[in-house]
Formats: structure tokens, C-alpha cells, sequence
């Protein structure tokens, strides 16, 4: 299974003030806002844990399917510049970063090995309805191009606690794959089921 | 606190931060902060940091985690004013 999350530095800077009080202590832990605190970078270190945090949570949805939010039970550690884990509720998600001067990309998984692709892309438009449909598109052309099939036959569809799923000629895929955007990035990650070419067929329990 | 006057005043608080209108204009106990008015989580942060100014409570981790609809907050903030 796979998570990710997306930030836009710039934009970011310009929504949210993690400088407001109570906002690290919302947020983060003891040990988290002292690594914030100490870092060069204070706003970076703000949205890679947090992007760490959001890409792990999305793993955790599609494992129990309920929703909540409370960021702060769930623990990053940093491992390296741009690899993490985050530990949450007896789960452990490993994580791996793209950090740019712009944006943060953060991929989640929970399997050692995973065969995924991720990718992350700038949009021109920052209206939420274009940027959900921007990042939704290019998903299915490259599952498309990845599957060897007709775009017409796929379709992702949101289930009720809000996690996207994927549909081949209406059946429910296996594949785990999740989708970001936040200002002028989009960004997604799939982790494939092998082999890649088989579909499921038959309704999804 | 009459469930018409905490609405509207939700409706203010998280004003700022919605990215679908249509939702907003429509808001009510069953709207959905982030699947509904698509606020990002990162401003549900600040909702929950507007909601603790304007009614003057104080939402622990363990109450912000069920905080996903308009009725979750409702049902925290009746719950903190009465307990004052």
C-alpha cells in the first residue's frame, strides 16, 4: 500500500502561519518541534514532517478505512535527508522524500519492497476543482500506459471515507495508489500489484 | 448553545479556508470539513485554533480527532462551553 502528500512551499507560506501559537503543539510532538525548532531550514523541516505525517495517514485510511485527525499521534523519525518512518498505532510506514526549494513530495509505504511509480507535476491553475481533475487525468493516462489499456476503461472512483480506488470496465482494482495536490502541484504514487497486467474481474469484497 | 447560532458562527470560522463554494452555501450538520468544503488539512489546524479563540475552550488531540464534520464540532464545542 502506498500514501503520499504533496506541498507547495510558496503557497504554504502564504495559508498557513505555523508560527501562530498552538499550531506546533496541534501538530507535533515534543521531540518534533524541538527538531523544527533546531532546524536551519524551520519551515522546511514544518512541511516535510508534515507531508511525512499526511502520506503515512493516507496509508493508514486505506488499511482501516476510518478517518480522523490528530496529526500528532502520528511519530516521524528521520532516518536521512529524505527518508523517514512514521509510527502510528503498532504500524510502522517508511517514507521517502523529494525536497525541492519549491515543493515537498512524500511518498509512504508499508511494504519493504514496493514496485511504484510516483511522479509529481506543476499545474497552472491553483483552483482546487482543476487541480483535483489535472491530478486525476494524468493518474489514469499512466495507469493506462502502465496496464496496456484504453483509458475509456478506467475510472477512479472515491470510496466513502474519501479513498480513491481504481475501476477496470467497472470492477474494483487491487492496485493502492494515492493523489495530492496543494497549490501549484500535483503530485500521485501507485504501487502495483504483480504482474502488472492482470486485472481483477470480479466484484471486490 | 442553539444549534441555528453555533452553525453561523462555524460558518464564519471556516469561511476563509473553504475551496468549494457550492458546499459552503450549502453547509449544514452533515457537511464534511475536508471530503465536503475541502479545506486542507493543514487549515484545519487553524480552524480548530479559530474555534478555541472564539468560543474560549481549550480542544485536547483526543477531541480534535473526531473534529471531521460540522456535527463532530458541534457536538466538542456544546460539550467544552458546558463543562465551563
Amino acid at each position: 500500500m502506498i500514501g503520499n502528500d504533496v506541498v507547495d512551499l510558496k503557497v504554504a507560506a502564504l495559508e498557513s502561519n505555523w508560527m501562530r501559537p498552538g499550531f506546533l503543539d496541534k501538530v507535533f510532538s515534543e521531540e518534533e518541534q524541538e527538531v523544527i525548532l533546531n532546524s536551519e531550514n524551520k519551515s522546511q523541516m514544518v512541511w516535510l514532517f508534515w507531508s511525512m505525517k499526511e502520506a503515512a495517514y493516507k496509508i493508514y485510511v486505506q488499511q482501516c478505512g476510518l478517518r480522523i485527525f490528530n496529526p500528532k499521534k502520528l511519530r516521524c523519525e528521520r532516518l536521512s535527508e529524505n527518508k523517514g518512518l512514521v509510527h502510528f498505532n503498532g504500524y510502522k510506514y517508511a517514507t521517502k522524500s523529494e525536497i525541492t526549494t519549491d515543493f515537498i513530495n512524500t511518498w509512504a509505504y508499508l511494504e519493504t519492497s514496493v514496485n511504484a511509480l510516483i511522479h509529481c507535476f506543476k499545474i497552472t491553475d491553483s483552483l482546487y476543482k482543476t487541480q483535483s481533475l489535472a491530478a486525476r487525468q494524468k493518474l489514469l493516462k499512466s495507469f493506462s500506459e502502465i496496464k496496456k489499456v484504453s483509458e475509456v476503461d478506467l475510472e477512479i472512483r472515491s470510496r466513502k471515507n474519501n479513498v480513491p480506488r481504481l475501476f477496470y470496465k467497472g470492477y474494483e482494482q487491487r492496485d493502492s495508489f494515492s493523489i495530492a495536490h496543494h497549490g501549484f502541484y500535483g503530485a500521485y504514487a501507485i504501487s502495483f500489484l504483480l504482474p502488472i497486467l492482470n486485472f481483477n474481474t470480479q466484484p471486490l469484497c | 448553545m442553539e444549534k441555528e447560532v453555533l452553525i453561523a458562527q462555524l460558518k464564519t470560522i471556516v469561511q476563509p479556508y473553504i475551496q468549494d463554494e457550492e458546499a459552503f452555501n450549502n453547509l449544514s450538520e452533515n457537511t464534511d470539513f475536508v471530503k465536503d468544503l475541502k479545506i486542507n488539512s493543514a487549515n484545519l489546524v487553524d480552524v480548530i485554533l479559530d474555534v478555541e479563540e472564539v468560543f474560549d475552550i481549550f480542544i485536547e488531540n483526543a477531541d480534535m480527532e473526531k473534529m471531521i464534520s460540522v456535527k463532530a464540532a458541534m457536538d466538542i464545542i456544546n460539550e467544552k462551553l458546558a463543562a465551563k
